[in-house]
């Protein structure tokens, strides 16, 4: 899912994402309450109604933000305590707050405030606190939730890097049956190995007709891992953000369009891409961008930005459609296999962690 | 021009259907070029900046902008980088299978004509000043010459479907003095006869000229001018239009308002605007000399300020009840008049958070580009408070809409000869000025402008300062301030809190800095925190 903070993916309009594949897409609750505010997406009737957006919106609680946004903030069993980034008085974000906000945005998904934690947080004790609280948290959610038959609500799973933890929060968390389950706390500059772990504990203990959402997660390596491993979905701001860095993401791996090597480099964005920048011109839709285009505007015009934007929505996209399909076809190991060999042409740069964990669920990275 | 021959030397032709008003004034006209999108005329082409439309990718120019051509400026794709400065311009290099590089290379649809100058419009002034062998411009990585052999080669690999042959242009605001005023004309003339040689003596190049009439006067070009017309008698290939830098030498050169027939045959020729009018107002009065298509950059500063434009052709007429309803003795004294009436504003700021709720689309007279069709007002205004890109892409696109169809109800005026008393209403009605928004403008670039001396405004908004905007020396300071920041937070959080007379959490959240209770306290109840906003503030506890 690509994130579009703001109810806007950077630069591109509701109808270029659309053409991307998108069908879900996540905004923040912590950025859309404080602008625009709880006042005006009631007035304009949600979020989809204020960006035009036709499919699915999921949000964010607004819990992580308080977090990683947030220096100043502070955990309470009422709420998160923090200084309003606008004129610095003290603000206080409860679970009903979340709720209440995330029915004013009318999101399709919605997730439970929780207490995040970096998964590095060495003191166990607070951690534990944490995982509680969260549970705590998802009960007071569900009792604040204004429209459970149209909003699903997903508990979110904690417990830092701790697997008994993780277990124990996931039977807690199943308990209380929610339309699906996310995984969250990850992506915190852990241990690839450790976040493996996590995601293979908690998916081995979650229902199977449940939807499985890892929060935060988003290089194409993750991406594949992870749903080796069992999870379902996936956001990440790195594949917009990068564009905006001039980075485009192809299955040869990450190439930044601002160095000089691409400055005549008239081939598409990726070879044998279809995003609407990368398809031969002579189809429907194309736009016909070459490298040296977006090499010549890279940083310079915004334009560039948007193009690759697009093209790296697209990627993601399409490597998770690629997942789907190699999975109905029952050749979901050929298909990792071929990924990581286009990724890494020397087999002995395989990362381990990407080794090991698939090896646990019988997939050798190695054997031909 | 290309029925007179078997082989026609140029793609392009210029009917001209109608000549609105007598003495020169506005006339009604067809461009087309084979295998492009036919222009009528009184028009306006797209303002591109380094290829691009700005804020506006290719797809959706296609798509949602409506425009049939675009200007784009060699030094925008020429600049020579620090560590690569003998590498030639990438753009050169451009193949295209249908041998229209600037459109390939820009991802320009090919449907719409590219019109190539050499410098951006508006230009920034080059202190280096021109040469008599070519003409200083500015491309991002700084000033370089480029000379007229330069230029005509580029012209000739890039294969725009108009060209606009160098002209010797200061790109001051203050009127040259006479004697750079014959030097320009000078200068022009001589690189004019050498663009004709290279262009269509040497080659037989299908790229349409426009040649350049300079901003000084009549008396000072008219050797220039005449030359043009020459060459234009003895071989109509050479010229198919005008680049015009000031509106109110037409006069000058059209036959029907002088006394002299001398430039009878430039007068079917398209005239294009190199003026920079900044509003509507100026679009007629120089389409009313006899402008025919018109590039305005105004349109990208109004979207960039944040400015939806709102003005149509002719004005909306006035509200029914407003004479009755007002003063009955003056509607009674002037009943025609439309003087009490209040002026209306060219365009509406949408940063503006009136618009904060509204779901009306961007100007309510009907306007059906792809912004006011499927957004409204608050997304553009919440897109613009947010900083979001996509405001200005929006606001790009509604923008050139306004304008598109202020040219095409100009048309319609000057075919069923309404044009004059529309003209004159639109005058009376709307405002002098685009207003000038008080939206953050995006960020500007080394190429838009060039400081000018100094204590100039800072064009971008520094993009971090000193915490607390305070602070001095280095590292050290600025920790120092922040620990005591949040002290004082904290202090003031415990005040209000034993003001408020409620202790537990929020006192032993103040306490133990990184730990909070386990279990909540029994008198800290969440549900009676007023829902409102993201979350409430604590005085509102109270």
């Amino acid at each position: 899912m690509p994130v579009a903070t703001q109810a806007s993916l950077k630069g591109i309009t509701p109808e270029q994402l659309e053409s991307t594949g998108c069908r879900l897409c996540l905004n923040n609750t912590y950025h859309l309450g404080l602008k625009p505010g709880q006042e005006v997406l009631d007035a304009v009737g949600g979020a989809h109604k204020l960006q035009g957006w036709k499919h699915n919106l999921l949000t964010d609680s607004g819990g992580f933000q308080m977090v990683s946004l947030l220096k100043l903030a502070k955990v309470t069993e009422e709420g998160v305590r923090f200084l309003s980034p606008h004129d610095g008085s003290p603000m206080l974000l409860t679970p009903e707050h979340s709720m209440s906000l995330q029915n004013s945005i009318g999101s399709d998904i919605m997730m439970q405030l929780d207490d995040v934690l970096v998964t590095t947080h060495p003191d166990k004790a607070r951690m534990r606190e944490a995982m509680e609280r969260s549970v705590r948290w998802l009960d007071r959610c569900i009792k604040a939730h204004k429209h459970p038959d149209r909003q699903n609500l997903f508990c979110i799973i904690q417990g830092g890097l701790d697997l008994e933890m993780r277990r124990e929060c996931c039977r807690e968390m199943v308990a209380r049956d929610t339309p699906g389950i996310a995984i969250g706390g990850l992506s915190g500059g852990e241990a690839k190995d450790d976040f493996c772990k996590v995601v293979a504990t908690c998916t081995e203990l979650l229902p199977e007709l449940k939807p499985r959402y890892v929060m935060g997660i988003g290089y194409p390596e993750d991406l594949v891992v992870s749903t080796a491993l069992g999870a379902d979905m996936f956001d990440c701001v790195w594949p917009t953000r990068t564009a905006r860095f001039g980075n485009a993401i192809t299955k040869h791996g990450v190439l930044n369009m601002k160095k000089e090597q691409y400055a005549k480099d008239f081939g598409p964005i990726e070879d044998g891409c279809g995003c609407p920048c990368c398809r031969p011109v002579d189809q429907e839709g194309a736009i016909g961008v070459t490298r040296a285009f977006v090499h010549h505007n890279s940083a310079k015009e915004t334009v560039a930005a948007h193009l690759l934007t697009i093209h790296n929505v697209w990627y993601q996209l399409h490597l998770m459609g690629g997942a789907r399909d190699a999975i109905i076809a029952d050749k979901f190991p050929a298909f990792v296999k071929e990924f990581f060999s286009n990724l890494y042409p020397d087999r002995k740069s395989y990362p381990s962690w990407a080794v090991n964990a698939l090896k646990t669920v019988g997939i050798d990275l190695f054997e031909s | 021009m290309s029925s007179d021959g078997q082989q026609p030397t140029t793609t392009m032709t210029f009917e001209l259907l109608k000549t609105a008003i007598k003495d020169g004034g506005a006339r009604l006209g067809r461009l087309t070029f084979s295998g492009r999108r036919t222009v009528d005329t009184p028009n306006f082409f797209g303002l591109t900046s380094r290829g691009v439309i700005p804020h506006v990718t290719p797809d959706n120019v296609e798509k949602h902008l409506h425009t049939n051509g675009t200007y784009m400026a060699l030094e925008d794709f020429i600049e020579r980088p620090q560590q690569y400065m003998t590498r030639s311009p990438p753009i050169y290099e451009t193949p295209s299978p249908v041998n229209k590089p600037l459109n390939s290379f820009t991802a320009m649809p090919s449907s719409i004509i590219t019109v190539l100058g050499s410098r951006r419009l508006p230009a920034v002034c080059s202190p280096m000043g021109n040469t008599n062998q070519g003409i200083s411009v500015f491309t991002s990585t700084g000033f370089q010459a480029v000379t007229t052999k330069e230029y005509i080669n580029a012209v000739q690999t890039l294969n725009p479907d108009i060209a606009i042959p160098l002209a010797d242009l200061t790109h001051k605001t203050n009127t040259p003095t006479s004697k750079r005023a014959l030097r320009m004309a000078e200068r022009t003339d001589d690189w004019i006869k050498e663009w004709f040689t290279e262009m269509y003596t040497k080659k037989d190049s299908k790229i349409a000229t426009f040649a350049p009439v300079l901003p000084i006067s009549y008396s000072m070009q008219w050797e220039y001018l005449e030359r043009l017309s020459e060459e234009h008698a003895s071989n109509p290939a050479v010229l198919s239009g005008l680049a015009v830098y000031d509106a109110d030498l037409i006069p000058d050169i059209s036959s029907s308002s002088s006394s002299s027939n001398k430039y009878k045959n430039l007068d079917p020729l398209p005239r294009l605007a190199l003026t920079a009018p900044s509003n509507p107002h100026q679009v007629l009065r120089q389409l009313s000399l006899g402008m025919d298509i018109f590039l305005l950059p105004f349109l990208s500063t109004a979207s960039d300020a944040g400015i939806a434009l709102s003005f149509t052709f002719p004005p909306p007429p006035p509200p029914p009840n407003n004479p009755t309803s007002t003063s009955t003795s003056e509607s009674a004294a002037a009943p025609e008049s439309d003087l009490p009436l209040p002026l209306l504003p060219l365009g509406i700021d949408m940063s503006s958070p009136s618009h904060s709720v509204s779901l009306l689309p961007l100007t309510t007279n009907s306007c059906t580009c792809y912004a006011c069709t499927t957004h409204h007002r608050a997304f553009v205004q919440h897109l613009l408070c947010a900083r979001e890109m996509l405001g200005w892409t929006l606001l790009q696109i509604h923008n050139h809409a306004v304008v598109a169809s202020f040219f095409a109800a100009i048309r319609e005026a000057l075919a069923d000869g309404t044009f004059e008393e529309k003209a004159r209403l639109f005058a009376l009605r709307y405002e002098p000025e685009i207003p000038s928004g008080l939206g953050e403008r995006p960020r500007a670039r080394g190429y838009h402008f060039k400081s000018e001396g100094p204590n100039e405004v800072k064009k971008n908004k520094p993009a971090w300062s000193k915490f607390e905007g305070e602070g001095e020396g280095g590292e050290q300071g600025k920790e120092e301030k922040k620990e005591k920041t949040v002290e004082e937070k904290v202090d003031e959080l415990r005040i209000q809190d034993e003001q408020s007379g409620t202790t537990s959490a929020l006192a032993s959240g103040v306490d133990s800095v990184a730990e909070t209770p386990l279990v909540p306290d029994e008198n800290a109840d969440a549900k009676d925190l007023e829902e409102k906003g993201f979350a409430e503030t604590v005085e509102e506890k109270k």
